[in-house]
């Protein structure tokens, strides 16, 4: 019987090893340091894949069924990168506030 | 087909990992260990072990390839001596910590300054709180039986832990002696091919080692404190499956000679134990009652087994071939741990600690009466200093002859 | 002798469009805004894909990516130290050869890829990186190059320009440039001394099809490769995050960055400029510069002209070290 009682809270897997993620780290969410986010008009984007390549975050990626850019909300810390490179300039960048799900407006950013 | 040779300690070291079917080597020259890779080298060359040796920039490059080896899933296996060992210490806890049970072996030899080719055990034993296994072999027999059980224990699921396998420079490293070789199928019967709960492997992929909150730290270090409370039982486990399966009669923590009715004996690991037991048939002879209590672990250090080998006797001699400056016994590092497995005994015996054997000396049988006279009037007057620097304080001059 | 260990054979992507949209460096990370190493992992995991191993050395792209207790890569990745990871990924690709020549595992060699910071690479890793490279193993070792010990800071690194100023070189009365040293040349430390090694590539994260063709031509050698990577910083070089790639662009359109190919001896040059536009244009542009006077900016200027001269070869600079000015 060993001596040493874990706290569930207290639980680490064995040597720091642990799964490696599928397609997104929950652990780690970076949507709540933004300010701004990118805002897509789709008429005016041209798929030129810029803000795909470019966001080091991986926020944004084709949708090959409809052919448009989607965005990952959860993710991106709004550095504005893409908005920059955006080939057609069809990203703007809009304060959080503007949006009923901004992150500023939330009683506790997730 | 089990075979009788007359094999160094380097020998019987590396054809304890060619038993071992040990897969990545990594080398890198260093007196008196390279024996042990120059061995291998040919073994590999030759085509008897299938291995990947794979020359190391230097003893800390050594080490961290025999983790990353054990960490991809092949049992792995390195060495050095001296600074070499001092120099990797930068890889002990990753490796530890990690729960990678890679095998080092270790030919002690005293530290710089300066260069000093002798043997002494300061390199290692400064390692001993990084959360490796560590223990000392004798003779050539017992260092390739060590390589052959370390992995074993080291692997085990219980303990997933690496382990540094030791010998005394040229006492043991370079002086042959007679041992027995298993049977390929017999060691391949004892121990398992390597099988690690989590490698690095594309088809179940894992992040090992993320950067933690200082909060989570003390969560790995119990896991790494429980593994060490597990360690013991698997060690009784191993060396009983050894012995049986090989003949061997090892105690697992403590290597005990005359002691049941000793009065007075020598605490020490590693080689100077022989000349200890020609020391006490001598005594014996003189009707002085000693023994000696041959460590075979320093990490886990058998808190227990300790306590139950010297509480025979009423005055213990720690025989350090080690330093540990400044420390509370201002000698050696293996006088605290001796003097704090007897703290609770009721009769506590009085155990005072010899240097000797520093610088690779030999520690000569004239040494052993002279420790041997200290104690007895220890047990005499009731007293004892903490450490005798061996020909140079006034009990212990002049017994070099 | 040795069976020989199958290796996989990964495809050039042509254009943006044949880049994967699959990720293996996910979303979920501690990086900071515009992080240019975090891209350059981005863009080297597309290229590596999923029968990869990463090891990654002490950095910002260890410390900033794993804290806390979580990582983003969707592929088998360990720590290594930041001393070691060329020896770390060298066990790891060793082990996998003999494992595989043993029967006991039976897919193809993973792409064993380094991803390492200027320090770890050229710096407190050189030794182990040289080593890798000296005896030949099937690795990639990947130099991102935030030009700086970031992680821990901002300090200086053998990377950093001169005239940067980093939390170990300060400008001040003493020392007015901040930083008095000039750079190493990290690919020249690699090429011609490593006689296994085939294929030594600079990249940037301003040319991102570029990088993952120039990471699976590395993969695919059966030996191993170097990729030296530029990955500004905006936290370190002090310029506003929506701008690492204006200032990857600038660099090689200043020829502060080159992009080229050393393979088999022969030399080719990626994204050479019809004319090069002044250094000053550059480092204007990033407050770590923003100390330096014109002469300053004379001396840089003449550093890269005599680098332009054959990028990637062994030139004379003029260049006065520390001893050696009055």
């Amino acid at each position: 019987m060993s001596r040493f009682i874990i706290p569930k809270h207290l639980e680490v897997p064995l040597g720091a090893c642990l799964p490696a993620p599928v397609k997104e780290q929950p652990g780690m969410i970076t949507g709540n340091w933004r300010t701004e986010r990118p805002v897509i008009d789709h008429e005016a984007c041209t798929t030129c894949l810029n803000c795909f390549i470019y966001c080091p975050d991986a926020c944004w990626h084709l949708d090959e069924k409809t052919e448009q850019m989607v965005w990952n909300a959860d993710y991106c810390k709004g550095c504005m990168i893409c908005v920059n490179e955006c080939a057609p300039n069809c990203l703007s960048m809009v304060n959080e506030l503007e949006f009923p799900d901004g992150v500023v407006r939330l009683e506790k950013p997730f | 087909m089990a075979k009788e040779v007359f094999y160094s300690g380097c020998a019987a070291a590396a054809y304890g990992a060619k038993d071992a079917r040990v897969e990545v080597i990594s080398s890198y020259p260093i007196r008196p260990y390279t024996g042990i890779m120059m061995e291998l080298s040919k073994l590999v060359a030759n085509g008897e072990l299938e291995a990947e040796f794979v020359h190391g920039e230097g003893e800390h490059a050594q080490v961290s390839i025999a983790y990353g080896a054990a960490a991809a899933g092949a049992r792995a296996y390195t060495g050095s001596s001296g600074v070499g060992v001092t120099y990797a210490m930068e890889c002990y806890s990753p490796a530890a910590g990690g729960r990678l049970p890679c095998q080092m072996a270790i030919a002690d030899r005293a530290l710089d300054p300066p260069g000093d080719f002798g043997s002494e055990h300061t390199d290692v034993m400064s390692a001993r709180d990084q959360g490796w296994i560590m223990g000392w072999a004798e003779s050539p027999q017992e260092v390739y039986d060590n390589t052959i059980m370390y992995y074993r224990i080291g692997e085990d699921h219980r303990v997933l832990l690496p382990q540094f396998c030791c010998q005394d420079g040229y006492f043991v490293s370079h002086i042959p002696g007679r041992m027995q070789m298993e049977d390929q199928k017999a060691v391949d019967d004892f121990l398992p091919p390597y099988n690690h709960p989590h490698t690095l492997d594309p088809n179940k992929p894992i992040n090992h080692g993320p950067q933690i909150f200082p909060d989570q730290g003390s969560a790995i270090n119990v896991q790494r404190a429980v593994a060490f409370d597990d360690v013991e039982a698997v060690i009784a486990e191993v060396v009983g499956d050894y012995n049986k399966a090989f003949g061997r009669d090892y105690s697992p923590f403590v290597d005990e000679y005359m002691m049941d009715d000793a009065e007075i004996c020598f605490f020490l690991q590693g080689a100077h134990a022989r000349t200890a037991r020609y020391a006490v048939n001598h005594l014996r002879k003189q009707g002085i009652k000693a023994g000696v209590s041959r460590l075979r672990f320093m990490r886990p250090f058998p808190t227990q087994a300790v306590m139950e080998s010297l509480s025979k006797v009423k005055a213990v001699g720690v025989v350090e071939t080690n330093t540990s400056y400044g420390g509370a016994a201002r000698g050696g590092a293996i006088i605290h741990e001796a003097r704090h497995a007897c703290y609770n005994l009721d009769n506590r015996p009085i155990i005072t600690s010899f240097m000797a054997g520093l610088g690779g000396e030999i520690v000569t049988l004239n040494e052993f009466y002279a420790m041997a006279k200290v104690l007895s009037d220890a047990v005499k007057s009731g007293k004892a200093n903490d450490s005798y620097w061996m020909n140079f304080e006034k009990e212990v001059l002049d017994t070099h002859s | 002798m040795a069976k020989e260990v199958k290796t996989q054979n990964l495809e050039m992507s042509k254009s943006l469009r044949q880049v994967t949209q699959d990720e293996w460096y996910v979303p979920g990370h501690r990086t900071c805004q515009g992080c240019g190493p975090a891209l350059v992992y981005k863009l080297v995991s597309k290229a590596a894909g999923a029968n990869s191993i990463f090891l990654g050395p002490t950095g910002c792209m260890y410390v900033a990516n794993t804290s806390y207790l979580c990582a983003p890569f969707a592929y088998p990745w360990m720590h290594t130290q930041i001393t070691n990871a060329g020896a770390v990924a060298s066990g790891v690709e060793a082990a996998y050869q003999i494992l595989i020549r043993k029967g006991k595992y039976k897919g193809e060699l993973p792409n064993v890829v380094v991803m390492a910071g200027d320090g770890g690479s050229i710096d407190i890793g050189l030794q182990a990186m040289s080593a890798m490279m000296y005896r030949g193993h099937d690795a990639l070792f990947i130099m991102y190059d935030n030009e700086s010990y970031a992680n821990t800071g901002i300090q200086t690194s053998p990377m950093t320009p001169y005239g940067a100023n980093t939390t170990f070189t300060p400008p001040g009365k003493e020392v007015p440039e901040g930083k008095v040293l000039f750079p190493k040349d990290a690919p020249q430390l690699v090429i011609g001394g490593h006689p296994a090694v085939h294929y030594v590539a600079t990249a940037s994260c301003a040319y991102p099809v570029d990088l993952i063709n120039k990471v699976r031509k590395g993969l695919n050698y059966k030996g191993p490769s170097f990729i030296h990577i530029h990955s500004p910083c905006p936290k370190g070089w002090l310029f506003d995050a929506s701008k690492t790639i204006e200032v990857a662009k600038l660099a090689i359109q200043t020829g502060m960055w080159v992009n080229y190919e050393w393979e088999n001896g022969e030399y080719t040059y990626q994204h050479t400029p019809k004319e090069y536009k002044p250094v000053k244009e550059y480092m204007k542009g990033q407050y770590r510069f923003n100390h330096l006077t014109d002469a300053h900016y004379a001396k840089m200027q003449a550093f890269i002209d005599a680098k332009l001269k054959a990028p990637g070869k062994p030139v004379a600079v003029p260049v006065q070290g520390p001893r050696e000015q009055a």
